[in-house]
């Protein structure tokens, strides 16, 4: 068992960090919160440096590597900036299913797009709700294709993707039973619908994405019929890791700028670092941080193995490390004191940041459920 | 037995302000928002009806009432889901220092126009330098014949741009105590010198006009002085049991609208084919909360009790600021969690009102600051 990352990983880190500290431009960064923009140049930038889609295959544009790679790099942004982290890692929301899916041919058209900074890929699956096994969103059979209609909630990027993956109920079959589809946006009868602001995760775009009649023929279809809900769930566990990679950096980034901000403070003459409480808040601050980092990457490292019943580790990781997001922002406002509240201390983006991971593609107690059934045998 | 005695008064004067802010105040919240800070007219308003500061004597102009009302007004402030309208910031906080502090000559020229609303009011202790350690603060307040003055820089004021009249604490530099060597004066807004610098964006509060403030020899008359000279921090470590048991009103009266809004919303919707509240892990969670909300309101009401009575709460009141913010954020987090994705987005209460908890914590003297507080007083 070695803990340690191999030098081929801790170069991609290096090589991140050093991006993401010299490209993210903390006005920028203020700026695009506020105006609810994709930080476009930032996204360019990465792509071009081959920091996308890394874990995709060398044919489809990738580098070949594993997730556990896309999972440094997801977490090393995040730390710099939760907004730009998240921006990235959901800039291709979906290529996961779609690389285990789908037919080369719709791999060659995505992937290296989403790889080489030409666009973006969006995967529309929630509907009101968090209940995946039954959706009101159907295909319904139309001789050799398909004919979609309904509606799907909370789709990120929606109104940038090119790329749509829906996945749907099949019709005319159990509740289980549900197909996936890739889509271009400018399908005939795809209809966005604004979602107003959102209290954090500002530079991603969020739509509702709506189905009128869209006709599709059976080569958009991703894998086989019926398939898609196993799809999904499988989807899931790379998702959580992203995620939790997401929640292990905006703790980190949370943290860093805390431990900076209470060394260089001075309160009743000394530096507040100084003082008990502030030590502890620190020392649990760490604790939560490291425990969340493992995990992740031990979910990251098991599905990397191929070990595709082990979801327990995906499910904790995404857990434990939105938790930990959640907590350690919490905390590190608290540090800041009223400056922490203020916009320009960019701790409280980082806390309102990180309370998405914790209702996104699923809540904690969600989480929790679904780790009690498996646990109790259920599932 | 009921721990708080309200009486028919009381109970009426309720009405009529719950049915004045459902009509003048909560139709307009959004825009005020938006807008980063609330009307003039809107005070001018409130103080028309007689909402505002409703301790000051009669003879300031005031209706005289005993502490119930400033809860009254508090508490129902909390149902129009914002908290940039900082009324009980005026009234239970700043005005008191003039009622208690100033001399005859300012209680007649302020009082009256702070009941009206003709005049907002705020309080500028916090400094750049200087938050928790306020003894610490800079601005300096020199004697030069009948005058006073004053320079220095304030921060994370309430109220401070819509303020006109400030009460600041600065210190005479010629004493080298830091404690005895300040003192609390009035500023009108609009004197040579007090510059309204720079309104604050907030993580939330966001109606509210947090600012800035600067003084560069900002020259008022010694008269304008509270109290005697050196009684600034005493002053101060009087009136803040006030200023944190109103923090603790705001904790458990939004604690309890946040899970009232979570009940009727999270009832109706549905998921896993039933309404959400009905979803076995949540229900728990939500009893277990109301269990929270309910230890907060009566520790607040005791309190309160012992506040009218005239009991000293300093210890009671550091307890209860630090349990009760920390309550409403966990209230905060676990409805918003309940509402789901739909709870994340602006046009639905609960995503203010998470952002407008966090702040809860760390003003009127940091939690960690109040722990500290008591363990002195405990003698620990």
């Amino acid at each position: 068992m070695d803990f340690n990352l191999t030098k081929e990983q801790a170069d991609i880190q290096k090589a991140a960090r050093e991006f993401a500290r010299g490209e993210f431009d903390p006005d920028r960064i203020l700026e695009w919160d506020r105006k609810q923009e994709f930080p476009f140049s930032i996204w360019k930038r990465a792509c071009d440096l081959g920091f996308q889609g890394v874990h995709f295959p060398e044919t489809y544009g990738g580098q070949g590597l594993e997730l556990l790679d896309h999972a440094l790099i997801i977490e090393v942004f995040c730390r710099q900036d939760s907004g730009i982290g998240l921006a990235m890692a959901l800039s291709d929301f979906g290529a996961e299913m779609l690389l285990a899916h789908g037919t080369d041919e719709q791999k060659r058209k995505v992937l290296p797009f989403l790889a080489q900074g030409k666009g973006w890929l969006t995967l529309a699956f929630l509907e009101e709700g968090y209940d995946l096994s039954t959706f009101q969103t159907i295909s319904h059979k139309n001789g050799n294709g398909y004919v979609i209609q309904g509606k799907k909630s909370y789709v990120t990027l929606a109104g940038m993707a090119q790329h749509v993956l829906l996945v749907c109920q099949a019709e005319s079959n159990g509740p289980e039973e549900q197909s996936a589809f890739l889509l271009t946006k400018d399908a005939k009868g795809i209809e966005l619908e604004g979602i107003g602001e959102k209290l954090g995760m500002r530079m991603i775009p969020v739509q509702a994405v709506s189905f009128q009649r869209v006709v599709v023929t059976g080569q958009d279809m991703v894998g086989q019929e019926g398939k898609g809900s196993s799809y999904l769930r499988e989807f899931l566990n790379p998702a959580r890791v992203e995620a939790g990679a997401a929640g292990v950096g905006i703790a980190q980034g949370a943290f860093d700028r805390a431990l900076d901000y209470a060394r260089k403070r001075e309160q009743f003459g000394k530096a507040i670092v100084t003082f008990d409480p502030i030590k502890n808040k620190l020392a649990d601050m760490v604790t939560r941080v490291e425990m969340a980092r493992w995990m992740v990457y031990r979910a990251a490292s098991s599905l990397d193995q191929k070990r595709p019943a082990e979801d327990r580790w995906a499910i904790l990781a995404k857990m434990i490390a939105s938790k930990a997001a959640l907590e350690v922002a919490h905390d590190a406002i608290q540090v800041h004191g009223g400056y922490g509240y203020m916009t320009e201390g960019q701790v409280e983006h980082f806390y309102r940041d990180a309370k998405a991971l914790d209702l996104f593609m699923e809540s904690g107690s969600i989480e929790k459920s679904m780790l009690g059934d498996r646990i109790a045998g259920r599932a | 037995m009921e721990i708080l005695n309200y009486t028919e008064d009381h109970l009426k004067f309720r009405e009529r302000i719950r049915s004045f802010f459902e009509k003048e105040v909560t139709p307009h919240v959004d825009e005020w928002e938006k807008s980063g800070i609330t009307p003039k007219s809107i005070w001018k308003r409130i103080g028309q009806e007689g909402f505002l500061c409703t301790s000051v004597p009669k003879e300031f102009g005031g209706m005289g009432g005993d502490f119930l009302y400033s809860v009254i007004v508090s508490e129902e402030l909390v149902q129009t889901s914002h908290t940039g309208l900082a009324a009980p910031l005026h009234s239970d906080v700043v005005v008191p220092y003039i009622t208690s502090f100033g001399s005859e000559e300012l209680k007649k020229k302020y009082l009256p126009l702070c009941v009206s609303g003709d005049m907002i009011s705020a309080i500028a202790m916090t400094e750049p330098n200087a938050g928790s350690d306020l003894a610490s603060i800079q601005t300096t307040a020199v004697e030069d014949g009948d005058d006073v003055v004053i320079n220095g820089q304030k921060t994370f004021i309430s109220n401070g741009i819509n303020c006109d009249l400030l009460i600041i604490a600065a210190r005479d530099p010629s004493t080298s105590d830091a404690y005895s060597g300040m003192d609390l004066y009035v500023v009108e807004a609009g004197t040579k010198g007090f510059e309204k610098s720079k309104k604050l964006s907030k993580m939330g509060w966001q109606s509210q006009d947090t600012a800035e403030l600067t003084f560069t020899d900002c020259r008022i008359p010694k008269e304008n002085r509270l109290g005697y000279k050196g009684g600034g921090f005493l002053m101060l470590m009087e009136k803040l049991q006030q200023e944190r048991l109103m923090v603790c009103i705001g904790a458990v009266a939004g604690a309890e609208r946040m899970l009232q809004d979570t009940l009727r919303v999270c009832g109706e919707k549905v998921d896993f084919g039933k309404p959400v509240t009905k979803l076995h892990n949540n229900r728990f969670k939500i009893v277990e909360m109301a269990a929270e909300v309910r230890l907060g309101r009566v520790f607040l009401d005791k309190l309160v009790a012992d506040h009218i009575e005239g009991k000293s709460i300093v210890v009671d009141v550091s307890m209860a600021k630090f349990w009760t913010t920390e309550m409403a954020m966990r209230v905060a987090d676990q409805c918003l969690e309940l509402h789901g994705s739909y709870g994340y987005c602006e046009d639905n209460r609960m995503a203010r009102a998470w952002r407008d908890m966090r702040v809860l914590s760390i003003f009127a003297g940091t939690n960690e600051i109040m722990k500290g507080i008591a363990v002195k007083f405990m003698g620990l």
